[in-house]
């Protein structure tokens, strides 16, 4: 019963822009139609690939279908410690946050220890991004020197920190300022 | 046969009028060969007391044959009334009645095998467990799971997601023979912990819906691969819990992880991964 | 010239495919030479942004390049 809307049909109809035009009388106009909508849908999906940033790579797949994916090296550093310090440095932000609110005291000694918890959590979750977004086997080099612009930025901030701490008022009381200027 | 086919035409133009829905069909500028064949086949059979319902599925074709021709949706409409309840139902249909060269997998038909996980309606899931919508203007969009070579059609190759599988040991690892030369027994609290972890049929829904995963398949493991680990870790049988840990201890195959929950938000079968992964991160803080 | 990533893989896959003609003997080595050159040749004209067309290429070259390195394959036509 379907043997008007066979395949061999619906593959001329796909293949429209490359033919003159679609041999069947019936189907030329519907197919057609069809086709031109279809262009217009690939070309929505590729509309974002043109121009990326980073094309994706293909997919790259080491050794044959039976070989398991390979094991990284264990490095506790990287993970394990590293995601508790992560975790420890947020949690330890929450009641720094909402002490000076609390107490009102602007003691320069919590202060500098928010400026340096601060600094140590956007250093991390820098790094996360960076982890995440260049990977070393796509751009080792790119990685690298961001990884280490990275740790520029973050003395460069620390020095600055430390230098409004000493000379200026600080942290909170600045915060304090701007929000009753 | 001809005959048969203009008259029904003609009989399902006539009452056009108590059909909004496939007024709208023929109405609508975007319409391919087969809808309308589909229309009058519908008709033909139907009989007068049940009115048609034309329901359109748009589905991501792409065929390997002709690799520089861009992928694109093709869309098919069939009538739910004789078509089955979920999507794998319609697909089937289609590939049987309207477009045998429609490509994709499908095994058990009933959401243990996990061949069927495509992205339909924008969330991954098995088509044999998605019920298709009853409002019949909606259409209905299906595409291949999202980040994924796709072979053909909505065919993706998962050869990554089965070696990852592969590398994560899943099979109990035992160095103690069990006391008594039987079985290895476990107490049902001990089993209970299993619960929940068991059941994942790794269709692969969950990992290609991380953003994590997209990025760094090579690398990252994936949701699906996290709470197969946590199933191993967590099993009271098996001795090699901390080299399964050391395994999991770099940056990339854990802790890519950032608790988006896609994996827990789309698992068609209702498991957790995000919290297995959670488990994980937590048994393995300090 | 700066080669992209992708143009890096299919130049690679082409010397992988040169040094697997290595090691088929002499007397058939310009066939498999000549057969990896003319599967090459044959898609030269594809779009160079076209990367899923050169994904599957890519794809499609290492299941080939796997088949006709195994050592049971003495000569090509």
């Amino acid at each position: 019963m379907a043997s008007i809307a066979r395949s061999a049909l619906l593959r001329q109809a796909a293949s429209v822009p490359k033919l003159p035009a679609a041999t069947h009388a019936i189907a030329r106009s519907s197919a057609l139609r069809q086709s031109i909508a279809n262009t217009v849908r690939a070309s929505a999906f590729h509309t974002t690939s043109r121009r990326n940033l980073l094309p994706p790579l293909p997919q790259h797949v080491d050794g044959t279908v039976n070989d398991a994916a390979p094991i990284p090296e264990t490095s506790p550093a990287h993970g394990s410690y590293h995601w508790t310090f992560d975790r420890l440095v947020s949690a330890g932000l929450v009641p720094l946050t909402l002490a000076p609110f609390a107490a009102g005291s602007l003691n320069p000694t919590m202060d500098a220890v928010l400026c340096g918890l601060i600094l140590i959590h956007s250093h991390t979750g820098f790094q996360n991004i960076i982890i995440d977004y260049l990977p070393t086997r796509r751009v080792p080099r790119t990685r690298k020197a961001v990884m280490w612009g990275l740790n520029v930025a973050t003395v460069i901030v620390g020095l600055a920190l430390y230098e409004f701490e000493t000379t200026d008022v600080g942290v909170t009381e600045a915060i304090k300022r701007v929000w009753t200027a | 046969m001809a005959a048969l086919r203009s008259s029904s035409a003609a009989r399902l133009f006539g009452s056009a009028a108590s059909r909004p829905a496939f007024r709208l069909a023929v109405a609508a500028p975007v319409r391919g060969f087969a809808q309308l064949a589909d229309a009058a086949q519908e008709s033909q059979t139907a009989s007068g007391d049940q009115k048609a319902r034309i329901k359109t599925f748009q589905v991501y074709r792409w065929n390997p044959d002709t690799p520089t021709e861009k992928p694109t949706m093709q869309s098919y409409s069939l009538d739910l009334n004789k078509t089955g309840p979920m999507v794998l139902d319609a697909l089937i249909r289609i590939k049987n009645e309207l477009d045998p060269t429609l490509t994709f997998r499908r095994s058990c038909r009933e959401g243990i095998c996990g061949s069927c996980a495509m992205n339909i309606n924008g969330t991954n899931t098995l088509a044999c467990l998605c019920r298709i919508p009853t409002e019949v203007n909606a259409e209905m969009k299906i595409y291949p799971l999202p980040h994924t070579y796709v072979v053909k059609d909505l065919v993706p190759d998962l050869t990554q997601f089965y070696k990852q599988y592969k590398s994560i040991k899943p099979y109990l690892q035992r160095d103690t023979p069990s006391p008594d030369g039987k079985e290895y027994r476990q107490s049902k609290a001990d089993r209970r912990k299993l619960d929940g972890l068991y059941e994942c049929i790794l269709c692969a829904c969950c990992s290609t819906s991380c953003p994590s995963y997209w990025w760094n398949s090579e690398e990252y493991l994936g949701p699906a691969m996290l709470l197969q680990s946590y199933r191993w870790l967590a099993d009271s049988r098996d001795e090699r819990t901390a080299e399964r840990k050391d395994a999991l201890n770099n940056s990339m195959s854990l802790y890519r992880c950032h608790t988006i929950l896609n994996c827990t938000r789309t698992c068609p079968k209702g498991l957790n991964p995000g919290l297995a992964i959670a488990q994980i991160k937590k048994e393995m803080a300090f | 010239m700066r080669l992209s990533g992708l143009q890096k893989e299919v130049v690679g896959l082409y010397r992988q495919c040169l040094r697997e003609c290595r090691k088929k003997p002499f007397a058939t080595r310009p066939h498999f030479q000549e057969f990896a050159r003319h599967e090459f040749d044959k898609n030269v004209k594809i779009d160079r942004r076209d990367f899923a067309a050169i994904e599957f290429f890519l794809r499609k070259g290492r299941r080939q390049l796997d088949m006709y390195a195994s050592p049971g394959v003495k000569d090509i036509n």
